[in-house]
This record gives structure tokens, C-alpha cells and sequence, in this order.
């Protein structure tokens, strides 16, 4: 067909332009966030070696800490602990697209209410733990109790209180080691005595504890829950659209309530553990940011219990390598700035996969053919 | 291609576009004039949105050439479109609702002034009305309008802009009928202005009715461009759809058919807490389809709720075969065998993020076949998934497909025949063909026409009165929250029945006794 008008001279010829995918296939998305792991490494190694370090003798000193010995590996499953355990916690209530801002307080509650026990009460080493276990558990469920009912009963935003509270398990936790329960003994000045019942030592280790495999346990009942039970299937559907999921019958506002209390539990029983494990004692330090790792860890895994465990793996691996490089003279802020930008390359991964690259014919480039 | 003597408004050529890979047109001319209704045809699907898309400079053709007013023209947003000339009126209106009608026609414009007052504003938004002959009071706040006068609103903003050709979508799909006559009349005098108006639809008689020429689409393609004199409608239907199917429906006496869904003296509110229901009884008998007719928003939604057991009765009561239904919910309303079609199929009868056989059993999972009082039987429902697909004629690459991937029509397709599963006594369904292509949507009135057949109760709620009067054997008008008329389908005359639902009580209801 003739066409009069002749194309404009600065016709741009197949330009690459960014399409919405209108689904995003489970390969791809992990592709994507694998792409964002090794582009934030690339640019850290770039930076680390115009400061005049080598990035891959420090990688390699940094897997070989953790992989490469024993010790290292076991330390780093120390981390892996509460930060598998808080990211659990988060993933079960985002499988109903609630946000558990608030395990941080949930793991101090928990925390706290076995340190009650420890304390005071030098029974049966197991009977004991068992019961530090059930309180710590029932605390966390208690700190979100509040929330959980407003939420279900009223839609009140569960981001902003359950985010709240977290300050005011800090400062409950710092008022039990600082006064109450105060051991003047101690070292730490605002610290508690050492609770009596320690977890003991995973089999042939002096550095973990028992209690890793906990979360794993955890995590497999999740995934069994979800694909295997029906009260997984309800609560699934609730999280795609609680309209229709109370159009089939479901009965949504105790299903949320319910998945709070886990979620809550869950992170309450990741403070007991901490404390009978690692800390021995109760300060309003003995978390290491262990909410904040979880809940990064369970936004950036969407709905996948596996990719919550590989995800926890990962983060534990980069906090304890942090720790070995520091000994090799890296400061910490570099270490910390890593860790941001590898969580950041995590992030933009995870939306770049929902988009795809096509090449844009223009109105142009077609006219003048 | 003829150039005749005038030159035309718009002449697309050899626009193509796809999505995914999906072709949404291929090769399609189109060619508009100056003073036209220029009709745009075709299912659901066929390309007619994604091509007025690209006249309007939101989407970018993927190859072909645009020609507006003889010169080319390259459209890569809309504010470019409205400076050539071309602007669009969407289904959805794009207001902001708590502004008043004159804010809203000045908002966003290169035109309002920098620094004004309200009162000038107002002037400014009557002097427009005044030209173009759309009359909508300029400081009412857009909320408190109809839903045909916030199409005038929408419609005064793309002309203030300039447009000398206008698109509307599916403009008569929100309407009533005699918001629908104001509309066409506001159409024709555009048009006697020397503008062109593009009238998108899939409504034979509408097109007709007030097209000058007719160009009809099917599958991404053009089929034709002919004048609208002399086109009959069974003749554009073949066009669109490519195939000549006609539903036959008998219509039924059920005079001596048992009542099974019964409503007895039922009030009840809205989500917004107003009365929205007022002393409503109805029956709706056994092997009958009763149709609700009646303009949106007239307290039909609660009334579909009501019966699903989404929403409580303040007073009166809900009787299923005698039986009454009290403080009911959702699963007592299934388990009593009674399968509801919500009317936002999206969001109430589907969840869109789940595989399609998570959907398939949303309403069935709990029946021993397919779970234990714990765990589900994994491989039971996806046979179960498989069966109600292949019954319904789903297109889906596979079961375990994200639902959001499949089209409006496959989606309902699927809760129609779910819920078909669960209508033992008794269906309600409220729009079920709204917005469906004409297969999809004869597959859905096949669907409840064979319920019918089964002797299942039929309540068909719509807005649109040439479904329920193609469907129904006994027709009941609903407004403002009360039945004004029950007729059977013999004495159902559309005039009559377009007046109740206007809320002109001027012909009197003579109801025929329910029950």
C-alpha cells in the first residue's frame, strides 16, 4: 500500500520496551530473584575492588567460613534459628495476606514468659523445657491476641498494631531484666540471672543447639498443612479473596484469628529457644533484629514455604559471613551495606520478573517497509 | 481502498497489536467521517476496545499508521490523541466523586486557569454545557449524579478538550432505556455538528438503531464496513459471531408449579446500613425461571445476597420449600441446594489467584467424596476439576492454570456450572451474560434454561431486559427496594415493563398472585 507521508527521519527501529507478563511462572520468579543476588554481588565486588580489595579472595574466605569447616557451618545454623523461626511466623499469616509486623514483640513476650519459668523453677530438664516451650508459645499468641480479634472483627490495619506493640514488649522485657527480675550479680547490668534448664547441645556440637531443628519441623508441617489438609485449602483461599471464600461457606473472621494466634505462637516459641539456647539470659537485646530478618526473608519468598527455608539459609549465611570478614578487617558498614544491597537486588528480582523485554516495532519502522 | 471525495476524520491502516503473543488485531482498517455514528461490533474479544485503545494513545499499535485529518499522526499518549482531535469515553468513568461536576471538567486541563475561583469555574463549565447541549447541574458533586449524568459529565470533558471524534465504550451498558434514548439524541446532534462518534457495543438493536455505517470485528479482524441501512440484525449476529446459533426457549405455564424459593415480607439494608429491601414477597416455583427486571441499584444486589446467605434479613423470612432459612450463611444455603451466580463474579465467585481446580471445588471440597474431615483427596478433586472443565467447556491450557489467565467468559463458565453442581432446589442468578460475549453468554442461558428443565427453581435477576425476557416464564419488576409489577411472560409487554422500572407507577401493576 502506498503511503503519502514519509516516515519521520529519527524513526526509532525496534526499540526494547518493558511488557507486563499476565502470569508469572515459579521458575521465572526465582530466576528473577537470583538475578538480583548476583547483580547487588557484582556492583558490592565492583565497589569493594576500586576500594582496593580483592572481592574474590573475600567471597572465598567468606563461603569457606561458613561452608568450609564445621564450626562455621553450625554458628551459622545458630543464626539460621530465629531467623527461619520469625520468618515462619510471617509466612503463615501472608499465606492469608495478613502482615505479622510484630514478631519482634511476639519473640520477646515469648522470651519473657520462659525466662518466668527458667528462673525460678529448677525441675526436670525436659519437663521443664516443655513447659517454657507451652508458656513461650501462649505468650506470643497473647501478643496478638489484640490484634488478630481487631483485625477479624473490624478490619483494624494489623500492620500498625501489631507493629506497635513491639515497643512495648521492649520496654516490658527491659523492665523484668532491669528491675524485677534483675540478677545484680550478673555482668550485664540489665540482665536477668541464667534461667536453669538449658537445650541441650546438638549431638556432637558445643556451639548449636537442639532446637534447630525445631523450625524445620515447623516449616515441614506447614507445607504439609497447606497442600495436604483442608483447613490449609481454606485458609489459601481466604488469602486470594476473603469474598469468596466466605461465598463458599468458609468461616473467614475465625480462620484469621486462628492463623494470627499460629503466627504469634510461633514466634513466641522462636524467643523460648533463643533464650534457653544462645542467650541463657533475658535482656532487651537478645534479639539481633531476628523479627526484622524474618520478615524480610517471608515478603521477599511470596507464598512459598520452601522458598521461606531457602531464604532464612541464606540471610543466616550472609550475617555470619559478615562476621568472619570483619575478623579479616572488614568494617562492619561495609558488611551491612552489602547485606542491603543484596536484599535490594532480592526485591527489584522479584518485580522484574513479573515484566518482560519485547521489541517494539513503532508506527515508523513498519510504514517504511 | 476508494478515497471519496471528502476526506475522512480518522483513517487507520493495517493496525496490528498483540499481547503475550496473543493477537488482539491483525491488519484491521478502519476509516471514520466526518458527521457519522460510526458503530464498532463484535464478541468480547474481538479487538473492538484494544482498537479505540489505540486511537486514544493508550496503547501503541505494534505495526499499521494512523491518519487524522489527512495527516500522520503518531499517538503515544493520550493528551497527544486529544490534541489531534480523537478522546474517549471509557466504561468506567474516570471522576473523581466527591468533586463537583465543574471541577471535574476542568481538572487535568491545559486550558483552566492557573489561579480561579468556584464561581468562575462554574461559569466556565455552563458556557460549555451551553455549546455542546449537555445539561448536568455544574455544582452538583459527581456522587449525587445518575449514572447517565456522569456520562454527560465524562462526555462534556473530552469535548471541552477539543475532540472532534469521540469513542465511547460501551456506553449503553450502564444505562436505562431512556437514559440510553438521551444518550443516542446527544449522539445525533454531535454528529449533525460535523463530528464523528464512535459507538462501541455488542448490542444489535442499539447499533442499528443509531448507526450510520457499521464496521463489525471478529477474532482480532475486520469483517466488514457497510452502511447501517438495510442490515438486519440476525445478520450482523452471523457476522460477529461467525456462526448462526439460536437459543430456543419455550416459555412456561407453572401456574400449578410448587413455590420452592420463597421470600415473605423481607426488609433489609445495604452494605451502607440504608434500608435497601421493603416488605418483599416473591416465590419463585419449581421448574420456572422468574426474572427480576429492573435498573441496577434498585435493591436487586441485596436481594441476590439475601438469598446466597450473605446478608441478613432485618425483618421477614427466607423459605426454602416451606422451610425457613433463618440466621443462614453461605454453606447453609449450599447444603440446602441452593446455587447462586454472584453478580461480581470476580470478586465473589472466584479466587483469581488460585489454579482453576482450587476454584472448581470452592463450594464442593467438603463432600465426603473429596475430603476427609482433614485432609483433602488430593487426586478426587482434580478429577472433579477435570470433569466440571470439560462439562463447561472451559478453555484453559490445564486445570492447574492461574484462574486471572483465563477470559470473562471461561471464568463464568465455570462458576455457572459449579454452581449448577449446587443448585439441587434452587438458582439464583444475578447478571450472569453482563459483559460476555454472545457464545459465552448462550452458554450460560443454556445453562439455566437446562436447570429450569431439571425442575429447579430459576431466579434471574439483570439489568437487562432483553435477557430476561428471552429467559423468564413469569417477569417481576424491581425499584427503589419494592416489586412494582409481576407478570407472566405473556402479558409482559416492554413498554410497560421499561415505565415500572423508570418508577413511573403511571401503568399500574396488575400482579398477577404469587404463589
Amino acid at each position: 500500500m502506498a503511503v503519502a507521508q514519509a516516515p519521520a527521519p529519527q524513526a526509532v527501529r525496534g526499540r526494547l520496551r518493558l511488557e507486563r507478563r499476565l502470569s508469572v511462572p515459579p521458575t521465572q520468579a526465582a530466576l528473577g530473584r537470583l538475578a538480583g543476588v548476583g547483580v547487588a554481588l557484582i556492583v558490592a565486588a565492583v565497589v569493594l575492588a576500586l576500594t582496593g580489595r580483592d572481592p574474590f579472595s573475600l567471597l572465598g574466605k567468606a563461603l569457606d567460613g561458613t561452608f568450609g569447616e564445621r564450626q562455621g557451618l553450625e554458628e551459622m545454623a545458630l543464626l539460621l534459628t530465629p531467623i527461619l523461626m520469625n520468618a515462619l511466623a510471617v509466612h503463615i499469616a501472608l499465606r492469608m495476606k495478613i502482615w505479622n509486623i510484630g514478631s519482634e514483640g511476639q519473640f520477646f513476650m515469648g522470651a519473657w514468659a520462659a525466662a518466668g519459668i527458667g528462673i525460678y523453677w529448677d525441675g526436670p530438664l525436659y519437663l521443664v523445657l516443655l513447659v517454657m516451650a507451652t508458656a513461650a508459645a501462649l505468650a506470643g499468641a497473647a501478643w496478638i491476641l489484640v490484634p488478630a480479634l481487631a483485625r477479624a472483627r473490624w478490619q483494624v490495619n494489623e500492620i500498625i498494631t501489631t507493629l506497635l506493640l513491639n515497643f512495648v514488649a521492649i520496654q516490658w522485657v527491659a523492665w523484668f531484666s532491669f528491675d524485677i527480675w534483675n540478677d545484680r550479680a550478673a555482668s550485664v547490668v540489665q540482665s536477668t540471672a541464667v534461667v536453669q534448664s538449658r537445650m541441650p547441645y546438638f549431638p556432637g556440637s558445643t556451639t548449636l543447639y537442639l532446637s534447630v531443628i525445631v523450625p524445620f519441623v515447623i516449616a515441614a508441617v506447614i507445607f504439609a498443612v497447606f497442600r495436604y489438609t483442608r483447613w490449609g485449602y481454606e485458609v489459601d483461599m481466604i488469602g486470594g479473596n476473603p469474598r469468596a471464600a466466605e461465598f463458599a461457606g468458609i468461616r473467614v473472621t475465625r480462620r484469621i484469628v486462628v492463623v494470627m494466634l499460629l503466627s504469634g505462637a510461633i514466634a513466641g516459641l522462636s524467643g523460648m529457644l533463643h533464650l534457653a539456647g544462645p542467650a541463657q539470659r533475658l535482656n532487651s537485646s537478645i534479639s539481633n533484629n531476628y523479627g526484622l530478618s524474618g520478615f524480610i526473608v517471608a515478603a521477599l519468598a511470596g507464598n512459598s514455604v520452601v522458598g521461606v527455608v531457602i531464604g532464612s539459609i541464606f540471610i543466616a549465611t550472609m550475617l555470619h559471613s559478615g562476621i568472619t570478614l570483619q575478623s579479616d578487617g572488614l568494617s562492619v558498614f561495609v558488611v551491612a551495606a552489602v547485606y542491603g544491597l543484596v536484599l535490594l537486588g532480592i526485591a527489584v528480582g522479584e518485580v522484574a520478573a513479573r515484566f518482560r523485554l519485547v521489541r517494539s516495532g513503532g508506527l515508523e519502522a513498519v510504514t517504511a517497509e | 481502498m476508494t478515497t471519496e471525495a471528502p476526506r475522512p476524520a480518522v483513517l487507520a491502516r493495517n493496525i496490528s497489536k498483540s499481547f503475550d503473543g496473543v493477537v488482539a488485531l491483525a491488519d484491521v482498517d478502519l476509516e471514520l467521517r466526518r458527521g457519522e455514528v460510526h458503530a464498532l461490533l463484535g464478541e468480547n474479544g474481538a479487538g473492538k476496545t484494544t482498537l479505540s485503545n489505540i486511537l486514544a494513545g493508550i496503547y501503541r499499535a505494534d505495526a499499521g499508521q494512523i491518519e487524522i485529518d489527512g495527516v500522520v499522526h503518531q499517538l503515544h499518549s493520550p493528551a497527544q490523541a486529544i490534541a489531534a482531535g480523537i478522546g474517549m469515553v471509557h466504561q468506567h468513568f474516570r471522576l473523581v466523586a466527591p468533586m463537583t461536576v465543574a471541577e471535574n471538567v476542568h481538572l487535568g486541563w491545559d486550558a483552566t486557569p492557573t489561579v480561579v475561583t468556584r464561581r468562575e469555574l462554574v461559569t466556565r463549565t455552563q458556557r460549555l454545557m451551553d455549546q455542546f447541549g449537555l445539561r448536568v447541574d455544574p455544582e452538583a458533586k459527581v456522587w449525587q449524579l445518575s449514572v447517565g449524568e456522569q456520562q454527560r459529565v465524562e462526555i462534556l470533558r473530552v469535548l471541552a478538550r477539543g475532540a472532534r471524534t469521540l469513542i465511547l465504550d460501551e456506553p449503553t451498558a450502564v444505562l436505562t432505556t431512556a437514559e440510553a434514548k438521551d444518550l443516542f439524541a446527544v449522539m445525533r446532534s454531535l454528529v449533525a455538528a460535523e463530528r464523528t462518534v464512535v459507538f462501541i457495543s455488542h448490542k444489535l438493536n442499539e447499533v442499528l438503531e443509531v448507526g450510520d455505517r457499521i464496521t463489525v470485528l471478529r477474532g482480532g479482524r475486520r469483517v466488514v464496513t457497510r452502511e447501517a441501512t438495510g442490515a438486519t440484525a440476525r445478520e450482523l449476529a452471523r457476522l460477529m459471531t461467525g456462526e448462526e446459533r439460536e437459543l430456543e426457549v419455550v416459555h412456561r405455564d407453572t401456574s400449578d408449579h410448587a413455590s420452592v424459593l420463597q421470600l415473605r415480607a423481607v426488609s433489609a439494608r445495604s452494605a451502607r446500613g440504608l434500608p435497601a429491601l421493603h416488605d418483599v414477597s416473591l416465590a419463585v416455583r419449581q421448574g420456572e425461571i422468574l426474572g427480576i427486571a429492573g435498573v441496577s441499584g434498585n435493591g436487586q444486589s441485596e436481594l441476590a445476597e439475601l438469598l446466597t446467605g450473605l446478608r441478613k434479613p432485618d425483618s421477614g423470612h427466607v423459605l426454602l420449600s416451606g422451610e425457613r432459612l433463618t440466621d443462614a450463611n453461605p454453606r447453609r444455603f449450599a447444603a440446602a441446594g441452593v446455587g447462586s451466580i454472584p453478580e461480581d463474579r470476580i470478586g465473589t465467585g472466584l479466587v483469581r489467584s488460585a489454579p482453576v481446580r482450587d476454584n472448581a471445588v470452592l463450594r464442593h471440597y467438603r463432600s465426603p467424596e473429596l475430603s476427609g474431615r482433614v485432609g483433602l483427596k488430593r487426586p478426587a478433586i482434580l478429577a472433579f476439576a477435570q470433569r466440571l472443565v470439560a462439562r463447561a467447556r472451559v478453555q484453559t491450557p490445564s486445570v492447574l492454570s492461574t484462574t486471572s489467565i483465563l477470559s470473562g467468559g471461561n471464568q463464568q463458565r465455570l462458576i455457572v456450572h459449579r454452581e449448577a453442581l449446587v443448585a439441587t432446589s434452587a438458582f439464583v442468578a444475578m447478571h450472569p451474560s453482563r459483559g460476555l460475549d454472545v457464545n459465552a453468554a448462550q452458554d450460560v442461558q443454556e445453562a439455566l434454561l437446562k436447570a429450569r428443565d431439571d425442575g429447579c427453581a430459576v431466579l434471574l435477576i439483570s439489568d437487562d431486559l432483553d435477557e430476561v425476557l428471552l429467559l423468564s416464564d413469569r417477569v417481576a419488576v424491581m425499584y427503589e427496594g419494592r416489586i412494582v409489577g409481576l407478570f407472566d411472560r405473556r402479558d409482559a409487554d416492554r413498554e410497560r415493563l421499561g415505565l415500572l422500572m423508570g418508577g413511573h407507577s403511571s401503568a399500574p401493576p396488575d400482579t398477577t398472585e404469587a404463589g
